[in-house]
Order: structure tokens, then C-alpha cells, then sequence
């Protein structure tokens, strides 16, 4: 049956925002014990749906063999329905699609990771990976931004990344009141005066912050061979078929979303 | 070697083949369309539909699956696909040769849409040749069609010139009589002069012709081998019953690459046209090594502004 969906239990949700919440699945099919747990890498994402308002693809953002959790922002038609769920609901996924980051590649290297917005939840993933991993990596940098400080997410796992790594946390923007640090992340990344050795950078993010961070590295002295990025593009199918996230014949739900960016410089949007 | 049949029996002919099957054929209504066929004199094979075969393997709408949200053991449930045994007469090269395009999307190794599979495994191609061309907007000559067809029919006056191109098109013509004839290729005035067009991807001649554009997606409507699209779900009225299913989607509408929170990768009509060309002329062709084009000229003579690309391809030197 193409594009067959299946039911798993949602056991936990947590309200990160006023619009995103965190919510955490069985990785068992709902109702079945004969089922196999999902695996999946950091950086794959699932269609996610809600029987009656269609899919969503949303990236996992977390790294366990006992549960997957998503970031869920209500922005679009199926995001403003699952936001309404409630623990012992259901979700609908089908998946894991696309390519995850090169974890095993980037042993023995310091990783320079960089995220925006709702682009820290891909990122989670990953950082959670190296939370199980941490003996594989050298120094674990991260810039994380947000636009407001009322746009944070994930504030108990910044609390902790902050005491295991190295973490350079910004807003773009705040009131006076605000005690942190305010400026762009891609600033405070050019700021950090970090060099590229023996290095690997991992960003996600809207699509104008990946643009100004690969600048930003390139100035570091970072070749776009070192750079690893995760795309966002309407996908319907998640297998290369539907066409919609397709950039110059790569489909970024097949091929990506996470691309090295030496092999997608040179697209025609 | 190929047979030969009298133009008096193709309908008896026609009707042998189409026992127990459906037979779809070329009809003229307001405009020439692929329709099934239930009196056999409607067939008409002057000219080449304006529109494709394509929706007889991938419908405009296709039902996925059945949603029944309220059932806790079973809350997707499959659709029967049902498709009867078929034979298609009177396609063309460009017909047939778009399924090839297809299969590459809809029946690979990795995923098969059911329903294309079905379709293609229950449907006979019969074809006939283009001598002289059907439209002034074809340019096939230029596209290196495969000759794929079951049968092959060549207009020879009072009678068709058969030639099989498989097994089972080999077990419909074996009782005609032996035929000795070298089937012609299909001359077409116009061409798309072949060239790696990589390089023109800034040329400004694009911009010329795409300020034609007027988004209105007739061009993949009507292409043989354009089948983006969308999956929607569809709810009854208690909301808990429904299903969920594809329906063509064009990569000329505006909202075609939309993302949640209103961002829009293609904004402008212009790269939006120019990766219609470049998907059909140049991805598909680094992926799959022939191109996405099958030479048809429907979607220059389904455009309001009959919108020429192989206008600009051509003249880039």
C-alpha cells in the first residue's frame, strides 16, 4: 500500500513555547505487540499526520532506542492538529526518510555546530548522539540562536549542554531586561575565533541563516567539504516521487535533507 | 517480419482483442481525447490527442487508502485496486514512450504506486505511426524515441502495416498474413537542436519567453510524462471516516513549493519555468540517461501563449 501509515502512542508532551511543543512517541506501533521497534539516525524526519489534515514532514529530534521525540511548531494545517493531541493520543508516521548526518565519518574530529530557530530540533538529534557518543569527538562547540527569548526551545537541554560543551547561546533580539547574550548567532560564530582543524560543521536553520553561516565558516577557513546542512522543502511523499522538494533534479527527501554543502553549492533554486 | 490487415477488418479485428478487455482509443469531442471506447466508430485517428494517456495509469485523483479514525485495531485500511484487463489503440511513440519515463518514478525497484503497477501490467499498447506528422507541434524526430509498443500500426491506404513489439503483441497478429515492409520513422518539421543546455541556465532569452507565463499549469496538465503530485486527506461529515489520496500537482504554481509558515522557494515564474525545461531536458536525463521529453509539442500547443522552449533552446549558441 503506498505511503501506508501507522499508528504510535504518544506518552509525553511538554509546551516549549506558545506554539511548540515537545511531544514523545512509543517507537512501537500502537495496538500491536508483535511490532518492531523504529530506528532511526539524527537528521532523518518522519511524515507525520493526523487522520483527516494530512502529513507533515518533521524531522526526529531526539536519540533513544526507547522513544522518538519531535519538536512540533503549529504553523501549517496538520502542525495546528497535532499540537491539539494530548498524551495516549495517536500520531500517524510513516518513515524514517532521507539521509541522517554522517555521525561515524566525523569520529576523531571537534564538530562545530551551528542552529536557528526551530533548526535546533534536527540538531538535537545530533547532539543527543554525541551526549551517548561523547568519547568518539573531540570539543562539541555550539551556537545556538533564537529570535526572541520567547522563542527558546529546549531550555533544560541547553541548561545541561551548557556544562558539558562548549556553548555560545544568542537571541537576535530582546528587551533591555534581557540578561543573555543578544546578536546573531552567525555573528557570534565569526566572534568565537575558531579555526577549522581537523573540524566538521553541522547547521540547520532557515534558509537565509544557512546561507550567512557558510560564509561565515568560510571565513573560518572551513572548505564546504567540511560543512554538513539539512534542508527544508514541501515533501508529499518523503521518496522521491511527488517532485515538490526537488532543487536542480536532487530531491532533498531522498538525496537530503542533509547534504554535505560541496555537493549542493551549486543549485538552481 | 511484420502482417498486414485491410483498413475493412480493423474493427473486427478490434473487437477480438478487446474481448474482455477495455479498449481505449482516440475520440474527437470538442477536442481529440483518449476515451473508452464503447462504439467502435467513434475512434478517430486523425491527429494526435491534446491530451495524454497518462491519467489511464496515474488518475488525476487516486484514492491511496481508506482512513477510519475511530477503529483502533485497523485505522488505515487498504482500497481495493481494481483494474480491468485493457488495450489501448491508437496511441503514439510519445505515448508510449512517456510510460518508459514513468516506470523510472511509479514502478521502480524502491517504491511502486499500486495502481500505476496494475495499470501497466493489465493495459496492451497499441500504437500507430505517425507518417505524416499529426501536429505541427511535434519534434519527436528529435528525442530518440524507443519503438515500444505491443503493436504497431502503419497507415497504408487500404490497409495497416502490423508489426509486433513483444510476446503477447506477437499472440494478437498471429493469424493475419505475412507482410514484408520497412516500416518508415516519423519525420516532424519541427526540432529541439539536442545541446547541453547547463550552460544557458542564466541566458536571458528564458526571461523573454517565460514573460508570456501565466502560471496557469497547462503545460504539465497535458505533458505525457508530468505527473508531480499532492496527497491530501478527505474527511466525511462524522470526521472520522474518510481517505487519503494523490492528485496532480504542477511545479508552475506559485504554491507549488510553499512550507509551513509561508516561505516559498520559487517564487518568480521564471525559475519556476526554467526547472520545468531543465528537470524534463537535463535531471532526468543525468538520473535516468534519456530525457523527460518525449517530443509530443503538447505543452506548447496546450499553452494560451503557446510558450515555445525549444523556441529559445534552439537558438542558444
Amino acid at each position: 500500500m503506498l505511503f501506508s501509515t501507522e499508528p504510535y502512542k504518544i506518552t509525553g508532551k511538554e509546551k516549549l513555547t506558545p506554539d511548540t511543543y515537545l511531544f514523545r512517541l512509543e517507537k512501537t506501533v500502537k495496538n500491536r505487540k508483535d511490532s518492531k521497534k523504529i530506528s532511526y539516525e539524527p537528521g532523518q524526519f518522519y511524515q507525520v499526520s493526523v487522520a483527516g489534515f494530512g502529513e507533515a514532514p518533521i524531522s526526529v529530534c531526539s536519540y533513544s532506542d526507547e522513544f522518538l521525540e519531535f519538536n512540533v511548531r503549529a504553523v501549517g494545517d496538520v502542525t495546528n492538529e497535532i499540537v491539539k493531541l494530548e498524551p495516549r493520543d495517536t500520531l500517524w508516521l510513516r518513515g524514517p526518510y532521507g539521509t541522517h548526518y554522517p555521525m561515524k565519518e566525523m569520529i576523531g574530529k571537534s564538530l562545530v555546530i551551528v542552529g536557528g530557530g526551530t533548526g535546533v530540533a534536527p540538531l538535537r538529534g545530533v547532539i543527543k548522539y554525541i551526549e551517548k557518543h561523547r568519547a568518539d569527538y573531540d570539543r562539541v562547540h555550539l551556537f545556538i540562536g533564537f529570535r526572541s527569548p520567547e522563542a527558546i526551545i529546549f531550555k533544560k537541554d541547553i541548561d545541561l549542554w551548557n556544562r558539558i560543551f562548549d556553548l555560545h547561546f544568542t537571541v537576535d533580539k530582546a528587551d533591555s531586561g534581557y540578561k543573555g547574550k543578544v546578536g546573531l548567532v552567525t555573528q557570534v560564530c565569526e566572534e568565537s575565533g575558531l579555526d577549522c582543524n581537523n573540524k566538521a560543521a553541522i547547521v540547520c536553520g532557515p534558509p537565509a541563516m544557512i546561507k550567512f553561516t557558510v560564509i561565515v565558516l568560510e571565513k573560518m577557513g572551513f572548505s564546504h567539504s567540511q560543512i554538513y546542512v539539512s534542508h527544508e522543502r514541501r515533501m508529499k511523499c518523503g521518496v522521491g516521487m511527488c517532485g515538490h522538494c526537488m532543487i536542480s533534479g536532487i530531491y532533498v527527501c531522498k538525496d537530503g535533507p542533509v547534504f554535505r554543502y560541496d555537493q549542493i553549492e551549486k543549485l538552481h533554486e | 517480419m511484420g502482417k498486414v490487415l485491410e483498413k475493412k477488418r480493423l474493427n473486427e479485428f478490434l473487437r477480438k482483442v478487446s474481448k474482455g478487455r477495455e479498449l481505449i482509443a482516440p475520440v474527437k469531442r470538442n477536442t481529440l481525447r483518449f476515451e473508452l471506447i464503447t462504439d467502435l466508430n467513434d475512434i478517430c485517428l486523425e491527429g494526435r490527442p491534446l491530451f495524454p494517456i497518462k491519467k489511464f495509469f496515474s488518475p488525476a485523483k487516486q484514492d491511496l487508502f481508506k482512513l477510519n479514525a475511530a477503529d483502533k485495531k485497523k485505522p488505515s485500511d487498504e482500497l481495493k485496486i481494481k483494474i480491468k484487463p485493457r488495450v489501448i489503440f491508437g496511441g503514439r511513440l510519445c505515448d508510449f514512450n512517456g510510460l518508459l519515463r514513468l516506470d523510472k518514478l511509479f514502478n521502480s525497484k524502491e517504491y511502486q504506486d499500486d495502481y500505476y503497477k496494475a495499470a501497466r501490467e493489465n493495459t496492451l499498447l497499441l500504437g500507430i505511426n505517425c507518417i505524416p506528422a499529426p501536429s505541427k507541434f511535434c519534434f519527436c524526430e528529435s528525442m530518440g524515441l524507443e519503438r515500444y509498443y505491443d503493436l504497431f500500426f502503419h497507415d497504408m491506404g487500404d490497409k495497416y502495416y502490423v508489426e509486433a513489439g513483444s510476446p503477447k503483441g506477437e499472440a494478437l497478429i498471429m493469424n493475419l498474413e505475412d507482410y514484408d515492409f520497412v516500416m518508415p520513422e516519423i519525420k516532424t518539421d519541427k526540432k529541439l537542436d539536442r545541446k547541453d543546455i547547463a550552460q544557458f541556465y542564466d541566458n536571458p532569452a528564458w526571461d523573454k519567453e517565460n514573460d508570456k507565463c501565466l502560471s496557469c499549469g497547462k503545460c504539465t496538465a497535458h505533458c505525457t510524462t508530468c505527473l508531480c503530485f499532492d496527497v491530501f486527506d478527505e474527511m466525511e461529515t462524522d470526521i472520522k471516516r474518510g481517505k487519503r489520496f494523490k492528485e496532480w500537482d504542477s511545479c508552475q504554481f506559485l504554491n507549488f513549493t510553499l512550507v509551513a509558515g509561508g516561505g516559498v522557494f520559487r517564487k518568480e515564474r521564471l525559475p519556476r519555468f526554467k526547472h520545468r525545461i531543465y528537470h524534463k531536458l537535463q535531471y532526468f536525463r543525468e538520473k535516468f540517461g534519456f530525457d523527460m521529453c518525449t517530443g509530443c509539442g503538447r505543452c506548447i500547443e496546450a499553452c494560451p501563449r503557446l510558450i515555445d522552449f525549444t523556441d529559445v533552446i534552439n537558438k542558444f549558441r
